[in-house]
């Protein structure tokens, strides 16, 4: 391990503060996770020591010729070695089943801590759905008509818990903010269900964790952690339907997207776009990334994605829909402005 | 080499048709895996039974008990010939061999009869659902154990009835009978799972 | 004491045993071995070809994952290698190496002549290599697993892994397993009824008890994941069962509690052979008995009935119910407790001993610095909170290399070393073993050490490419190199191999002076292992005079004659004739795998193979001649 210090603490640095890192805990839940990790780290640090010592002790005995018991005709030490062996080496074992009790308890204790039975009240539920290769998110509401549909980002209030109700479309996904929380698989006809918070306002980058097939690895969203009154705004925005296009560029793109093949999968609220197997694209403009976290949403890169999507996220589910030239313009710009 | 260094085994039995050779070992264990494999299935079992209110699923008829419970009657009837069979291998009779070789595969036909029969009344098969799958699974592979070693024993009638045999085949033989006993004991708790478990654990939960 | 007479009707009897116990020769021949050595050596080399091949699949992924967004791969080749590495590594590395080095060794050490059932043993290695040519053989057809070597439902249910790649890893376990499943059941009887006279329990080396224990846990692990992948996943597949399907009752997390009830255990079948090794090379290197033997055995018995209770331990994302979460946590670190006994027990020997720094030292000694930080990563994961964090991350990648690379593969190369002259008859290089370990142990913590933070870092496992700006590039970077680092380890130590075979220094019969029964016959063994079968009245025969060994007389030299002793005192009991060399093993083989293999495109075919393989097993078991045995 001595070899390989000094690069570690140079890039130690760049992982413990990322925006996808467990070591930089920004919720109760990962705080905690991230104490119990420092103290199950410094005992580890501890036991590993004190072996590689007593190897070298070994090696160093030999060494230096310190006297040594002759073994060559007995091939056993004298008896009084022996026991002070059995001595040691029954306290050591019985030292390591003392620590290792005391991390039962202490692991436990810190379950119950994170687990959904300890969630305060006045949460925010929010019902995320895996699929292959995106996420769904619903803000659920006991009143219908204020249910936010989403996708690949979920903007939630500091300061204030919110409920992961977690299921799947398809195959086993797992969601995963680590400066959030530790991840809950999301399986198909099962519900999982998890409480998040966060203690400051940030960008925290989450990922899928179980592995779902060929575009596993572009599997990520944004949860956007910010002031309740700023979320408030966000919510009140994301409850208007699609915004109608003012200018006339704009609303030939509406006419590209309602006639073609987009609207088999995608849903526009205020149009009569309505497909369920692809992301809501109510207030597409407004989000940060496109195709699940892959890219960040540019129109340059609405645009190669949109024209050939298959060498962006290859394998994944969005066919190339050909469209007629000059109709790409007005459809980038039309999606860009659902804000 | 003098004598004080040496074991002397010359006098010890060769090729013992007993519970003390490697053959019979080997079959126990062998015993073990398959035994495992079911109690893997009675597991999944009640794991998929938990998973639902209703068991068996609604339209699927339960499985009728008269018929398997009359089909116990010549399996355990079978347990007979079969030690028979390997009581004749061990002391080397040649007809208790035959006779308790046939007498088991004749129950065992018997057995193998009223199990068709109860297959036949079913209605549903291993695609209609999760019951029908796990109980046709444990079917399935019980069955082919049985016949898997019910073609050993006739083979093992056959190598006798033509007298080509020596003490490996009677220790065959005996081993024969140790399979036959397990696939035996083994059936009773599956056929209590398959055909009183719904019974028992049937309604909601 | 040996007039020229003696000598004389000592070279006519070990000429006869020759007769009897050589292994024939030729094409047809070679396909008839049932010589236990011949066999291990078979999977031992057998294993090591799939090892270099999951290694290079290794070191594509590594390639792939040197830079961000990298495209040397796309991402179904980059599935269906990472599947195939890891079902390679467990599959056909791992598992039949350590059987290999079982059947090599365990019946010389228990002084015996063969295993207990030779013809079966064949059957278990033409088993294993159909698997893994069935595997490979995908390669050309299209029909590469991509849904990991675990394959969860639904992913690698039809409707998500349409193609033959999944029925084709699927069934490949059914070889697998039915060849370590008879290595299991003749090695067990082999160590439990075959032993020299006078070792009793507590005179088994603790190699044999490793192995004894690891036998009892494949008996009882192996039936549950050919139940998981041939009856569950592939009847599912194709012919419309629905164990895993929701939508009419089934549960894709049924599949995985199976699937881990064998998987987990797996991990000690794996590793459990390594630590008896480990123990025998300490015991040797330190030329000292080895410290608290009572204890070891207990921990490894221990440790084989714990690995049952921990399967959740690979669940603890799926959501389960907070009760069974304690207990299972509880489970996961009591096992620690078994191997840290084992570490205290070594640590003890290798301080009051007499070291001689071997390379296979080398090696052991890199297996306690690895496997200890695999150990103890292997404890923060067992933590329900943490896991939840590490689990399906690089951290996890890291933890079970460390535990596995460490645990078994270094003592795995460290008994290689060892038991070279062994099985050769010639020494390894010394100096070629010290580089290659230097390289091995560099490069490996190069490559698996900073995936520890990787995972931490937030890195998930089994994805082919990762995002630039996350911080991941510099230990992605890093592990690429360790991992060329550890390929050219690797081609150091072929080259010693290769090497040492033809031009290795000629080694006698003991060249370490080691403890046990293995080190009394002669380097290579000769086909009969002993001319005289020995007894022994300790744990350390091969430190007695050996000039004074207890022999056994008595056993036909004529064929070949075993003598079969009680459980537990290993008193003689019987004599009991292993069987010639037959061809049947192989044609049996045969017969199940055309069946097997056509199993994947339809059900109707497993009667084929039921029809083919009682064919092969009736021509097996056809009474040969003679067929009474006079004395």
């Amino acid at each position: 391990m001595r070899r390989c210090t000094l690069p570690f603490l140079f890039f130690l640095a760049n992982i413990a503060f990322g925006q996808q890192s467990a070591l930089d805990p920004a919720g109760p839940q990962a705080g905690r996770i991230r104490s119990l990790e420092s103290l199950l780290f410094g005992i580890s640090v501890v036991i590993f020591v004190g072996v590689i010592g007593t190897l070298a002790v070994a090696l160093f005995r030999r060494r230096r010729g310190i006297q040594q018991e002759p073994l060559e005709s007995t091939h056993r030490p004298s008896a009084q070695t022996e026991r002070k062996l059995l001595v040691v080496v029954s306290s050591l074992s019985a030292v390591s089943l003392l620590i290792l009790f005391a991390l039962i308890v202490v692991s436990v204790v810190t379950g119950r801590e994170i687990s959904i039975k300890s969630l305060p009240r006045d949460s925010l539920v929010v019902e995320v759905t895996g699929n292959q290769w995106w996420w769904s998110v619903r803000y659920l509401d006991d009143n219908t008509q204020r249910i936010i549909v989403t996708a690949n980002e979920i903007h939630i209030p500091t300061g204030r818990p919110v409920v992961i109700k977690g299921t799947s479309h398809d195959v086993i996904h797992s969601f995963w903010v680590p400066n959030l929380h530790g991840k809950r698989d999301l399986i198909p006809s099962r519900v999982n269900t998890e409480w998040i918070q966060a203690d400051r306002p940030g960008r925290f980058r989450g990922q899928c964790a179980e592995f779902c097939g060929l575009q596993h690895a572009h599997m990520a969203f944004w949860v956007i952690a910010e002031p309740p009154a700023q979320f408030e705004a966000w919510r009140r925005q994301q409850l208007q339907p699609a915004a109608e296009p003012s200018d006339p560029v704009r609303l030939r793109g509406q006419q590209v997207f309602l006639n073609n093949a987009c609207v088999l999968c995608h849903t526009i609220q205020g149009t009569t776009a309505a497909g369920q197997n692809g992301p809501d694209l109510t207030h597409f403009g407004s989000r940060q990334t496109i195709a699940a976290g892959t890219l960040p949403n540019t129109i340059g890169n609405l645009g190669g994605w949109i024209t050939d999507p298959q060498t962006v996220k290859p394998g994944n589910h969005m066919p190339q829909v050909p469209l007629a030239p000059g109709d790409e313009q007005p459809l980038l710009a039309y999606l860009e402005g659902l804000k | 080499m003098t004598e004080a260094r040496v074991l002397y085994v010359g006098h010890l039995p060769d090729q013992e048709v007993s519970n003390h050779g490697p053959l019979w070992f080997g079959q126990v264990l062998l015993c073990c895996i398959e035994g495992m494999m079911l109690c893997m299935l009675i597991a999944i079992y009640f794991y998929l039974r938990l998973g639902v209110d209703v068991w068996p699923p609604p339209g699927t008829q339960l499985p009728s008990t008269p018929v398997p419970t009359l089909a116990l009657i010549p399996l355990l009837l079978s347990i007979v010939p079969t030690y028979i069979a390997s009581a004749g291998a061990k002391r080397n009779s040649r007809v208790l061999m035959l006779a308790g070789l046939a007498g088991n595969l004749l129950f065992a036909a018997v057995f193998l009869g009223f199990r068709y029969l109860e297959w036949r009344s079913f209605n549903f098969t291993w695609q209609t659902d999760a019951h029908g799958t796990i109980v046709w699974s444990i079917l399935f592979l019980h069955t082919f154990d049985l016949v898997a070693d019910l073609v050993m024993t006739f083979v093992l009638l056959v190598i006798i009835a033509i007298g080509r045999y020596g003490p490996k085949q009677r220790t065959g033989v005996h081993v024969d009978s140790v399979v036959w006993y397990f696939l035996v004991a083994i059936w009773l708790p599956l056929y209590a799972v398959i055909y009183w478990g719904p019974h028992v654990v049937g309604a909601g939960r | 004491m040996n007039s020229s007479k003696t000598q004389f009707a000592e070279l006519q009897q070990t000429d006869e045993l020759e007769q009897t116990w050589k292994e024939p020769k030729g094409f047809l021949g070679s396909l008839a071995v049932v010589g236990h050595k011949e066999i291990g050596k078979r999977y031992i080399v057998t294993a090591f070809i799939f090892l270099l091949l999951g290694g290079l699949e290794a070191l594509l992924m590594r390639l792939q994952l040197a830079f961000p967004e990298n495209t040397f791969l796309d991402p179904g080749r980059y599935n269906q290698i990472f599947t195939t590495h890891g079902t390679t590594m467990m599959f056909l590395f791992a598992v039949p190496v350590m059987e290999g080095m079982g059947i090599y060794l365990v019946p010389l050490m228990v002084g015996t002549r063969n295993v207990a059932f030779p013809r079966l043993n064949a059957f278990g290695y033409w088993m294993y290599l159909a698997g893994g040519l069935f595997l490979y053989a995908g390669t050309f057809f299209h029909a590469l697993p991509d849904a990991g070597w675990f394959a969860y439902p639904p992913l690698s249910g039809p409707q998500f892994s349409p193609g033959k790649g999944v029925d084709v890893w699927a069934q490949m376990i059914t070889f697998t397993e039915v060849s370590a499943l008879c290595v299991a059941v003749e090695l067990i009887v082999t160590i439990l009824r075959m032993r020299a006279p006078g070792m009793t329990l507590n005179r088994i080396p603790m190699f044999c008890w490793s192995m004894l224990v690891q036998s009892f846990m494949i008996i009882f692990a192996m039936p549950a994941v050919m139940i998981a992948s041939s009856v569950m996943l592939l009847n599912d597949r194709t012919i419309g069962t629905h164990f895993v399907n929701p939508a009419e009752g089934g549960d894709p997390l049924l599949y995985q509690h199976i699937f881990w009830f064998f998987g987990h255990p797996e991990v000690y079948i794996i590793f459990l052979p390594a630590l008896g090794m480990v123990s025998s090379m300490i015991e040797t290197f330190s030329r000292r008995h080895l410290f608290g033997y009572p204890a070891l055995v207990l921990a490894l018995v221990a440790n084989g009935f714990l690995a049952f209770g921990l399967w959740v331990h690979h669940m603890f994302a799926t959501g389960l119910p907070q009760v069974g979460e304690a207990y299972f946590t509880a489970a996961s670190m009591m096992i620690a407790i078994t191997s840290g006994v084992q570490i205290f027990c070594w640590l003890a020997t290798l301080c009051t001993g007499r070291l001689r720094t071997t390379t296979a030292l080398h090696f052991v000694f890199g297996f306690i610095f690895i496997f200890v930080l695999g150990g103890l990563t292997g404890v923060m994961v067992a933590s329900i909170p943490f896991d939840l964090q590490a689990h399906d991350t690089y951290f996890v990648v890291a933890h079970f290399h460390y535990v596995l690379i460490g645990g078994a593969l270094f003592p795995l190369f460290g008994g290689f070393h060892y038991w070279f002259p062994k099985f050769t008859g010639r020494l390894m290089d010394e100096r070629l073993g010290k580089c290659s370990f230097w390289i091995l142990f560099v490069g490996f913590n190069l490559t698996f050490f900073p995936m520890h933070f990787l995972g931490l870092g937030g890195m998930p496992r089994r994805v082919y490419t990762y995002s630039a700006g996350m911080g991941w590039e510099l230990p992605n970077l890093l592990a690429t190199v360790g991992a060329l680092t550890i390929a050219v380890g690797g081609i150091v130590f072929i080259a010693n191999v290769m090497r040492s075979r033809r031009h290795g220094e000629i080694a006698d019969p003991n060249p370490w002076e080691g403890a046990s029964l293995e080190w009394e016959a002669a380097s290579p063994p000769k086909s009969y292992n002993f001319p005289r079968l020995p007894a022994v009245d300790n744990l350390w025969p091969a430190w007695d005079d050996i000039s004074k060994r207890t022999v056994i007389e008595g056993l036909s030299d004529d064929r070949r004659e075993i003598l079969i002793t009680s459980l537990n005192a290993a008193e003689p009991h019987h004599r009991h004739t292993l069987p010639k060399p037959s061809i049947w093993p192989f044609v049996t083989t045969l017969g199940l795998g055309i069946g097997l293999t056509g199993s994947v495109i339809a059900f109707s075919w497993y009667y084929v193979a039921a029809a083919l393989g009682a064919i092969g097993f009736i021509g097996w078991f056809w009474p040969r001649r003679p067929l009474e045995f006079t004395s």
